[in-house]
């Protein structure tokens, strides 16, 4: 499913991110990603989102090499994959509903077709009662779990998380990984960038970077 | 085709949602594009109204021959069979004009009957009009200053005047009034382009953060180029409409100036707002003008968003 060969991304001569990277994620596997800050983790989700490209090797996602890819169509290659961020990046002016609208009114879908998928997806998430509520009306956790239900609304192959539980209380925490948990048992590739221990005790498999090179990859 | 329709109705919403967000700043826009505007419409406006006149008018040569009070009718008459000879172009029209009926015309047209019924006696002689082609004149040789001193010579001619001098004077008048007006409205434009560029340039930073968003959930670029588009045509298409709205109110106490000045030479000159298809024509230019603005900095700003 995405599949990383001998990856390197150097921002200038002192600043190294990735370091001949190579490793592979299976369709339908939830992989972490660990390491200190600074590791190379957001760098590494960023390139599978064509937000970076590599300064060398391939990064192939769904048998497309996305190091090579043209720029008119990246946006066809992110509504395959649902991005979740550190900071949730909801759009603070609408509702929640209308920020998970989005995704479908970006790719053409009718508003009564978004509306009824997005109300689907604040359901899975547990927020489908507060649809109508301002972004900054929520708690941090809640807002992750909006950012959330926009990353799936658009039903993605694959969901790239970036420490999506760094800024919230354990239970927080612990319903954001629940959701993203959920969405894996369907079917859905789950990349998650984390350096919160607790949650890797829990992993199946972790990759983990260190100073943008490979430490882990089983 | 349904894609399409709904991508551009999501577009001219959003750019509604994001002028009603603000809407003093797109009404203080719409004002001083509308006064950049206001000038050439205007300007188009008089020309338009002048321009009929000016038409009607022949900037080719004609010559008006005024025979002498004596001369007796029959005379008169048989000096058109020598006019025809002095003339090189064969085709030109010569028109006799009867002293009663032109003195008949002088009443309907001039508003001084009572005037010219005191008199007692016609004042007027008997006259012909040659009507010249300028380039059949040309082409045989003629020259209408020479002619008119031919004929001076004939029998019974009292005076000679060349009329088409001051239509020429008018029509190269009018012909800068064009170029200039021309000149005003592409600096005008200039400044409308420049006005939109900015507003577009301020709400692409407003809105960065959306941007940002958008491109990551996988948005085209046409896609998030379109809002700001459409904000640009409708800011020109308001403007226009503002604009033409003062110029059709200017009109009237204009009109009402005119009038009076027009009826003091027995005229009922009007300045009318321009047609329709007119109006329709510079609203679209507006709304293009405003259109080109914002891709120019559509272009120049976004894609410094990523």
């Amino acid at each position: 499913m995405i599949e990383f060969r001998n990856v390197s991304k150097q921002y200038s001569p002192d600043a190294v991110a990735l370091r001949d990277l190579s490793f592979n994620v299976d369709k339908g596997e939830l992989v972490f990603l660990a390491g200190p800050s600074g590791a190379g983790k957001s760098t590494l989700l960023k390139m599978i989102a064509a937000v970076e490209r590599p300064t060398a090797g391939q990064v192939i996602v769904n048998g497309q090499d996305i190091s090579r890819i043209r720029s008119s169509a990246v946006p066809f290659l992110r509504r395959k994959l649902g991005l979740i961020f550190q900071q949730q990046r909801l759009l603070t002016d609408r509702t929640i509903l209308a920020n998970v609208m989005l995704p479908l009114l970006v790719t053409g879908s009718s508003h009564r077709e978004a509306e009824q998928r997005a109300r689907a997806a604040l359901d899975k998430v547990g927020l489908l009662e507060r649809a109508s509520a301002q972004p900054l009306a929520l708690s941090g956790g809640e807002q992750q779990r909006v950012s959330i239900a926009r990353a799936i609304v658009n039903r993605p192959q694959v969901i790239l998380a970036d420490e999506p539980t760094a800024n919230l209380d354990r239970a927080s925490a612990n319903k954001v990984l629940d959701a993203l948990k959920a969405f894996h048992s369907v079917g859905v590739t789950c990349l998650i960038s984390s350096h919160d221990e607790q949650m890797l005790d829990a992993a199946a498999r972790v990759i983990r970077l260190n100073h943008g090179q490979l430490e882990v990859a089983p | 085709m349904t894609y399409w329709f709904r991508q551009h109705h999501y577009a001219l919403s959003v750019a509604l949602v994001h002028l009603r967000r603000a809407p003093g700043s797109f009404l203080f826009n719409i004002l001083v594009v509308a006064i950049a505007l206001a000038l050439p419409f205007m300007g188009a406006t008089l020309l338009d109204n002048v321009r009929p006149m000016s038409e009607q008018l022949s900037v080719d040569p004609e010559l008006s021959i005024f025979l002498k009070q004596d001369t007796p009718r029959q005379q008169a008459e048989e000096l058109a069979v020598l006019l025809r000879q002095a003339v090189p172009d064969k085709q030109a029209k010569i028109i006799f004009t009867e002293r009663e009926k032109a003195l008949e015309t002088l009443k309907e047209k001039s508003g001084l009957a009572d005037v010219l019924t005191t008199l007692g006696e016609n004042p007027l002689p008997d006259s012909y009009v040659l009507k010249l082609d300028a380039f059949r004149l040309a082409e045989s040789g003629g020259d209408v200053d020479v002619l008119a001193e031919q004929i001076r010579e004939l029998p019974g001619v009292d005076t000679v005047q060349v009329d088409s001098a001051w239509v020429k004077r008018l029509a190269a008048l009018l012909g800068i009034l064009r170029l200039a007006l021309l000149l005003l409205a592409a600096t005008l434009g200039t400044v409308v382009v420049a006005v939109v560029f900015n507003t577009i340039r301020l709400q692409v930073l407003t809105q960065r953060e959306e941007i940002q968003v958008s491109k990551l959930i996988g948005a085209t670029d046409s896609f998030i180029h379109r809002p700001f588009y459409y904000t640009g045509a409708l800011l020109g298409l308001c403007s226009g409409a503002l604009a033409l709205g003062a110029v059709a109110l200017a009109l009237r106490p204009l009109n009402a100036a005119i009038a009076e000045f027009a009826r003091l030479y027995a005229s009922e000159f009007q300045l009318t707002p321009l047609s329709p298809p007119l109006m329709a024509g510079l609203l679209a230019l507006s709304a293009g003008l405003g259109l080109i603005g914002a891709v120019l900095s559509v272009q120049r700003h976004l894609a410094r968003v990523q």
